[in-house]
């Protein structure tokens, strides 16, 4: 791991803080049970050190990758914000959108909880130091967003360090509604010429009482790269948090979602797809903490996996003292379409409280040749045949989508052809 | 139309198929029938393609040597089966399959594909064959159907691909009697001088609604007796007895209940 020391002087105190101690974190280890299947020896080539001063440009082909939703959109690119990609002309009412280097610097205790999270690995300590750009959405209370607010976090190659770090902080006031999109994209021309590098992006959701948040994260780097996240959300009563993951890229790529039910009454229904091919790692990390009494939470993940990859499916669940009445379920659901292809499925339940409910299941299936040949028998080939069935099964998720273009777009990524 | 030449079917060791010969001609309906596990759904699935059996012997189907083809080639070619099991595909919405399927085999034919407006047409006149309701087109296939929608599905299906040969497998299992005769007039008002079926079934009851031009017996793997429907009235009343214990010479002897 190699580190700079040059700290962008809008950065918030505590990236300063931690600065100067980064190198003494070690990185995590396949002891690590929430990186157990990560690929370590690449996971050792990342470089991280301070955003450049500016976004560079974006090559054409990547700028033609990005889904083109209604809205204001936000780009960034190797963890600085691109103001000239970006279109935030005619916010509606009520939102405000800010650059997170902006309000470090004028605001900085409105990060405070972005940048003092629990530092739970190496990366998120990295996060916290080199992650000084980036996004701050603030929507006011009541307010109910018609369109959907695009964070697109491109990731090109860069001279100084492989690897770059930005944040997202999203804050619904009570009863406020909107849905937050986060692509993130590169240049498999480049990246593939340029070795490992990647993503290390860090999300803080804080939702009022009674607010609505429609959270999608769209993975989507070269497969040469690494996506590694964090999503932390902080749920106030009877808010209701809809997580959606799609995790198609990189050669490993990795999001862990934190959740906590902090009011009585709030919801949390986080689904997801990941999609392997290749020699992919898919690992997705999930723990949500029922806090409060009478709170729901769902986590409904599909993976479909091919050749040599592989999936992680961690998902907890940890009721807390006093978070009676809680109604938990998970499931995941699994297509293997190799021999070689493997899938860990995991659920952690620690339950601390009574009148609780909490369920789980996965599954692992096969392709079901009964049906390709039924298929088959009415004249579709075999490879129509088979791409139907897999995108009959990951359609569980995608049609969670509610954005019709965002839906589209997810569809034709995954090899769908037709509506 | 249809010519099956001395066709075997095995899995493994076990021969299933011990040599049927078969020959259907345009417009004709022939039932076959015999007990359970006398072959008739295998010979169903050696015809229509399904993996995993050693097959010998030949069918042709207007010439086309059948054998040769992968499933979606004969379904191009003009073949239709109709499953005893329907599948049910999750996931995927019954018109978009079904529409798939007819754009498929025209396609595999040179012909132009059918637009989203036109099919729409073609899919509510199949439906309405077998008083099937508009919404199960916006269903996943088969998901969730009851035993009598699944096979009222297999007609709309059938109705959409308008095949050369229907080969109906145990159609009437598990149909209450008002669903029988939805889907035998459904059948029925498919029949057509260039279409022919085959029928393939338990009880003689189907016989009743789709009126066969021949009946073929088939027992442990071959078929012992052909004959016009009379020969069905006589299975109805007597049983498979005559044929099952000594199959080869079956055919030789004067039925149960003949006069002498």
């Amino acid at each position: 791991m190699t580190t700079g020391s040059i700290v962008t002087p809008r950065s918030h105190p505590a990236s300063a803080a931690i600065v100067d101690r980064i190198d003494s974190i070690e990185f995590p280890t396949k002891r690590d049970e929430a990186w157990r299947y990560a690929p370590h020896a690449k996971l050792a080539q990342l470089s991280f050190g301070p955003a450049g001063l500016s976004a560079p440009p974006v090559p054409a082909d990547v700028d033609q990758q990005i889904p083109q939703l209604d809205g204001p959109t936000i780009v960034i690119v190797n963890g600085v914000v691109d103001r000239s990609r970006s279109n935030l002309a005619a916010l509606p009412k009520g939102l405000a959108v800010s650059s997170l280097a902006e309000v470090a610097a004028n605001e900085p205790e409105r990060l405070d909880r972005h940048f003092q999270p629990k530092i739970t690995d190496a990366f998120v300590a990295l996060n916290v130091a080199y992650g000084t750009d980036g996004v701050v959405i603030a929507v006011a209370e009541g307010q109910r967003l018609e369109t959907s607010i695009h964070i697109v976090n491109i990731k090109l190659p860069s001279e100084t360090h492989n690897t770059s770090c930005a944040g997202v902080v999203i804050a619904l006031g009570p009863s406020a509604a909107a849905t937050v999109v986060e692509t993130r994209l590169g240049d498999a021309a480049s990246a593939a010429q340029n070795g490992v590098g990647g993503l290390n992006c860090r999300t803080t959701i804080t939702l009022g009482a009674n607010a609505s948040l429609e959270h999608i994260v769209l993975q989507d780097l070269p497969r040469s790269q690494v996506q590694l996240g964090a999503v932390e959300v902080t749920q106030a009563e009877r808010s209701e948090f809809r997580g959606r993951l799609f995790n198609l890229g990189a050669s490993f790529g990795r999001l862990a979602y934190h959740i906590e039910l902090a009011g009585s009454g709030a919801r949390t229904d986080l689904s997801g797809l990941y999609f392997g091919r290749g020699d992919q790692v898919l690992d997705q990390q999930i723990t949500v903490v029922h806090s409060a009494k009478d709170c729901v939470s769902r986590q409904s993940f599909r993976g479909v996996l091919d050749d040599d990859s592989v999936g992680v499916f961690n998902g907890g669940v940890d009721v807390r003292p006093g978070a009676d009445g809680t109604d938990a379920a998970q499931s995941n659901a699994n297509l293997l379409l190799s021999d070689r292809a493997e899938i860990n499925t995991q659920p952690r339940l620690e339950i601390l409280a009574d009148d609780v409910s909490c369920k789980h299941g996965a599954t692992v299936g096969q392709l079901n040749e009964t049906a390709l040949y039924y298929m088959r028998s009415r004249g579709i080939d075999a490879d129509t045949a088979r791409r139907l069935l897999i995108n009959g099964f990951a359609d569980e998720i995608v049609e969670k989508i509610g954005n019709k273009t965002l839906r589209a777009w997810v569809s034709q990524r995954l090899g769908h052809n037709d509506g | 139309m249809l010519r099956v030449k001395d066709l075997t079917a095995s899995i493994g060791e076990t021969l299933i198929l011990k040599g049927v010969d078969l020959s259907v001609g345009a417009g004709e309906v022939h039932a076959i029938m015999g007990p359970n596990g006398s072959g008739k759904s295998t010979f169903a699935h050696a015809l229509a393609g399904r993996d995993g059996y050693e097959i010998g012997g030949t069918a042709t189907l207007d010439g086309q040597d059948l054998l040769a083809m992968k499933p979606e080639a004969r379904a191009a070619a003009g073949l239709f089966m109709g499953f005893q099991y329907p599948v049910e595909i999750p996931g995927v919405n019954n018109m978009y399959f079904l529409r798939t399927a007819l754009n498929s085999v025209r396609r595999a034919r040179g012909e132009d594909e059918v637009s989203a407006r036109d099919f729409l047409a073609i899919a509510d006149e199949a439906m309405a064959l077998v008083e099937m309701k508009k919404d199960f087109l916006h269903r996943a296939v088969n998901a969730g159907f009851s035993g009598g929608e699944k096979k009222r599905n297999e007609i709309v299906q059938m109705a959409v691909m308008q095949p050369r040969l229907a080969v109906l497998d145990e159609t009437d299992s598990g149909l209450d009697i008002d669903a029988l005769r939805v889907i035998a007039s459904g059948v029925n008002s498919l029949r057509g001088p260039d279409r022919s079926l085959i029928v393939i079934t338990h009880y003689q009851r189907l016989l009743d609604y789709i009126e066969p031009d021949f009946v073929h017996v088939l027992v442990n793997g071959k078929i012992v007796k052909s004959g016009d429907r009379t020969l069905a009235l006589h299975l109805e009343e007597h049983g498979y007895v005559d044929f099952v214990n000594d199959d080869l010479r079956a055919a030789d002897r004067p039925l149960s209940g003949a006069a002498t």
